[in-house]
Parts: structure tokens; sequence; C-alpha cells
């Protein structure tokens, strides 16, 4: 027998709240399933929403939660990119990478099969673009097959540090679509001195050098710069450096650094603050291509479905968003 | 700039804050300049109207028929709910209970919503009235639990729908809403069951005083009326206000009220 005092008990404490917030009650001690069912049924014809059932307590929150993703741009919605981690190693040590590539670094490698089958499954599940990153993937010897899988499901961007296209690997480089392929050039600044400073003597020019290789075989040369935020002032002289590169504005990507890896400084980025970009590795899903070797933002160890795996960090995204939401609610600033 | 129209309305609830700031946000986008003040209670909120601190008074039925009898019918009615035209007051008892109709609450214990409710207080004494039903032939548990807020809380009414849970009634009268609001009797089934139903009478109401001209008046009620449903932006402030569309006021529907005020020596003011 359900309790209907369960129900006078919902309406009661529902018409106090303000629209978003929640209550929680007692199941009561006996026929739990039957009076969580009363309270789904309750909540379904009332327009309210059950947040859970859990150890006899439901919790009902008054009226339909917002639609988290209400507030995120279209490109910003989880899942409507990929990030695919190709290897890991690197023929630079920057002292600030994210994920700690360096030539020494193992390389820890996706494989042609696993990155055909993500690009596949990656249309099947709505994604739109994909983006290939290392360390540096011109090191893997077969990068042109893979990124031919790939370009040839979906719109790719090849992040690399441009400093290796010569002999095979430049062969390798004329062999992509380039009307599928977009390459992401890491450049600091518009002298070498701040470049170099973290990635390592040299690589300013080669970088540039590798720039104008990319564009001079037709492809379309994406430029992102990493600061320290304090630096992200006075952009012009090196927005006016690229200008003169031939690198249209939009794809200009001036963004800060992220305290993780090897980096000593940055910004701090939690799940809770930042909006996911599903990201594969070898090891497993990750929230953010920023931490994508951090235990603290691993989504799935299991990499297939991919279809499951961007659901898991949407509703990773949902919690965490409602959480924040109860939060705030808990916190106001008085 | 035209002195914005200031609307009364009684906080019985966090939400109507909500609501209101809504309604003042879909004002924004007209040439109508308006602004609320919140009242705990109807007779302040009534008091405040004939006073002239507010143009328009959210009223309920009782503080409609309250406004009336203190200006001498010269207040004027400019809008309800649509379902401020159809509500009704409902005799619940447990099922099985064999009640069948107002004469068969005689002798029986009939739990009241608080005194100032004209649909679980008011208008069930005067159904029992009317059904030949006096004083001394029912008993009445009668729950103050949000008295100056006419029932608006609903709050005595569940606590009479848990008079008859405990066995401290035999049946309890509640308005439609509240009915509504547990799910009437599929929820669950085997709990409650309505053995009598009133009719259709009017609830709440825009009230206004002469003093506010037309040429202020009608604007914004036109705009009031314009609200839609099928409007993203307008639905949430409906469903949370429980109306579908704004409509003129029935004002036929207020006569069983002026009846019971009458009979039961309700006082026109507080």
């Amino acid at each position: 027998m359900v309790n209907p005092a369960l129900i006078l008990d919902l309406v009661e404490h529902t018409s106090r709240l303000l629209l978003g917030q929640t209550v929680t009650v007692s199941l009561g001690g006996t026929d739990q399933e039957q009076n969580g069912e009363l309270v789904a049924g309750w909540c379904a014809r009332t327009g309210n929403e059950l947040v859970e059932l859990r150890d006899g307590v439901a919790m009902v929150r008054r009226g339909r939660r917002p639609d988290p993703f209400a507030d995120l741009a279209p490109d910003q919605l989880p899942g409507t990119r990929l990030w695919i981690y190709t290897n890991f190693d690197c023929n630079l040590a920057c002292d600030y990478c994210c994920v700690r590539s360096s030539p020494q670094t193992a390389r820890r490698a996706l494989g042609a099969d696993r990155v055909r089958q993500l690009a596949t499954e990656a249309v099947e599940a709505g994604v739109s673009e994909l983006i290939l990153t290392g360390g540096e993937p011109f090191l893997l010897p077969d990068l042109d097959d893979l990124v031919a899988s790939c370009t040839t499901a979906l719109p790719t961007t090849l992040l690399t540090n441009a400093m290796l296209f010569r002999g095979r690997r430049l062969d390798m480089l004329r062999r992509m679509d380039r009307e599928r392929l977009t390459l992401q050039v890491s450049l600091d600044s518009a002298t070498p001195e701040l470049h170099d400073r973290h990635r390592g003597t040299g690589s300013w020019q080669r970088a540039v050098t590798g720039v104008r290789t990319a564009q001079a075989e037709g492809f379309r040369v994406r430029v992102a710069a990493t600061l320290e935020p304090d630096r992200i002032i006075d952009l012009a002289p090196f927005r006016s450096f690229l200008d003169d590169l031939g690198i249209d504005r939009e794809d200009q990507v001036i963004r800060a650094l992220a305290h993780r890896g090897a980096a000593d400084s940055g910004l701090e980025l939690t799940m809770e603050s930042l909006i996911p970009e599903v990201t594969i590795t070898a090891d497993g899903v990750y929230w953010h291509p920023v931490s994508a070797e951090d235990d603290d933002q691993l989504v799935t160890r299991t990499l297939f479905p991919l279809r499951d795996a961007i659901e898991e960090t949407r509703r990773l995204f949902i919690l965490h968003r409602t959480r924040a939401d109860a939060a705030a609610q808990w916190f106001p600033c008085a | 700039m035209n002195k914005p129209l200031i609307i009364g309305s009684v906080a019985y609830t966090p939400a109507v804050i909500t609501i209101w700031e809504g309604i003042r946000e879909y004002f924004s986008d007209s040439a109508i300049d308006m602004d609320f003040v919140l009242f705990s209670n109807y007779g302040r909120q009534v008091d405040a109207l004939l006073a002239g601190h507010v143009d328009i008074a959210w009223n309920t039925n009782l503080a409609w028929v309250r406004t009336v009898l203190q200006t001498d019918g010269q207040c004027r009615a400019l809008a309800q709910r649509d379902t401020d035209t159809v509500f009704q007051t409902l005799f619940v008892a447990r099922a099985g209970s064999a009640l069948t109709g107002l004469e068969s609450v005689r002798g029986r214990r009939l739990a009241l919503g608080s005194q100032d409710s004209a649909q679980a207080a008011i208008l069930p004494v005067h159904y029992l009235r009317e059904a030949g039903l006096g004083e001394g032939d029912v008993e009445l548990l009668r729950i103050n639990t949000d008295v100056g807020k006419h029932g608006d809380t609903g709050r005595s009414e569940l606590d009479a729908l848990r008079a008859v849970m405990d066995d401290k009634a035999d049946a309890a009268a509640l308005g439609i809403n509240t009915w509504e609001a547990i799910g009437r009797d599929e929820l669950m089934p085997g709990a409650f069951e309505v053995f009598w139903q009133s009719p259709t009478y009017s609830h709440c109401n825009f009230t206004a005083l002469p003093t506010l001209s037309d040429e202020r008046a009608q604007p914004w009620v036109d705009h009031l009326l314009a609200m839609d449903f099928d409007n993203p932006a307008h639905r949430p402030i409906l469903e949370m206000e429980g109306l579908r569309q704004w409509v003129l006021p029935q004002l036929d529907g207020y006569a069983s009220l002026f009846e019971a005020v009458k009979e039961q020596g309700v006082s026109p003011r507080w």
C-alpha cells in the first residue's frame, strides 16, 4: 500500500520552493519501491522533476531542470568535436606541456585501426570535427594513413609543431587532403625569445619555416599560442606578425596556459569549471585535451562504442552543472 | 514619463517573486510601465488598494468580496485566469467511506481549511446550509494553518486531508487545485475519493478602484490578455501562476460567496 501522506508532504514542501530548488522527502520504512514509483508518477504529472531516489529518500526539484546545454554555443556542445591523442611522444620538451610530452616520453599510440574506428563511429555519433594531436603526430610513420581515415570521415585538424616537414615526413604531408585538413601550428610569439624559452632554442624559427612550408603546399594553417595568463595583453604586435605570416584572424588562436602536466603555473582547470571536449587517448576517454593524462579528469577507460563515451561525458557535465547550480543556491553572495 | 502602474500581490510562496518578475519583464517589452508590491496577507493588500498605494490588487475571491463591500460596489474586476472562472470545492473522504453527498455528512466530522479560505471553509459551510445542514448537524474540524492568505498556500487543505488519513475527520473540503495537485484519485487509487463537488464559481481577479482610469487600465489589461501559452517566453510564468489564458472576469461566479459571507457574518475587513 502506498503512503498518501508522502504526496501531501511533497505538495506542501514543493509549494514553498522557488523554481529549480530541490527538496527531499523520506519514502518511509516499507514499500519504498512502490512509494518511489508514486513520487515519480506525481512528478511526471505535476511538471516537477524526480532528481534521484536513494537510500529511502526522494529528491524532487520544483519544475523542470533547465536545459544544461542551453547556454553553450553550438560548437561547445560536448561531442561536437572529438580530440584524438595519436601518440604522446614528441621531438620537443616544452616546459608547460599539459601532457608532459617529450623525446623521453614513451609512445602511447592509438594506432591506425582504432583511429579509423573512432572516425567511423564519430560520424554516427554526430561529431562534426576531428582534432588530432600528439605529442608530435609527425613522429608516427603511418600518419598519412591515419589522417586519411579521419579526413575521409570528417573535417579534421592536425596539431603539429611544424618542425619536421622534411624528407619522408614532407612526403606524408603532401599526401594529405588539403580540402579536409587544417594544420594547427604551435607558435607563441612574434619573436623567438618567448617561444624558444619554453620550447627550446631554434624552435621558433623552425616553426615559422614550417608554417610557410605548409602554406606553400596549399594547406590552411591555424596558429595556436599558449601564453601565461598575465601575458594575454597587448597582443597587437603578435597579431600583426601573424597577419603578415598570412594567418587569417579567425585562425589565430591565443589561449591561456593551463596549470596541468609539466606547467608549474597557469589557470586551474577542473571538470566543474571546464566545458568538456571529448578526448580520446590510448589510455581512455578524458574530459578535455588539457587533462588527457590526469586521473581526476578521466571519464572512462572504455573507448568504444564512442557514442557511449560521449554520452557519459554529457552525463557528467549535467551532473557538475547541477551541483554547481545547487551550490550557488546554497551559497548566495550575501 | 507616465507613472508606473503598481500591482499588489500576496507572497504566499517564494515563487510569487519569480512570477511577478516574469510578468514585469513581459510588460517591459510594451509601452506600459508597471511594477509590483508584495504583501504578507490579503488584508494588508486590500487596505493598500483602498489607500491608493497600489493601483491594481491581485485578489482572491474573498478579497474581492471584501473590497466590494468596503467600496459599496464601486471597485471593478479587470481580468482573471481561465482557471478562476471554473473553480470548485470538493468534498473528499477515504475511498470506500460510503459517503455519497452532502446529506451523508450529517453527524460526521468534516475537516475545513483556514477560516478565510473561500474554497475550503466559507463556501463548504454555505453548501452544507443550502443542503439543510446547519450548526450542530456536522462536526466541523477547522484547521487554520494559513490564515491571512485565504487558503492560497493550500497547506490547510493538505492538513485537512491528513486529518482524514489520521481518522480525525471523516471528510475534508478542499479546492479543486489542491485535488489536482495530489493527482486527483488517479495517483493513489484507493486512498481518497470525491463524494460531492460544488458548482463552478469564480476565484481570483485583478481588482481596481474607480480612481484608476480606463486610459491607464485598458492597455494593461489588453497586454495581459495577450500573454500566449504557446510562446516559450510566456509559458513558464503562466504555468507557475496556474493558467493557460488570462480572461475577462465572470462576476456572476462570485454570487455564492457574497451569499456565504452575508449568512456567516464574515467581516468585510480582514
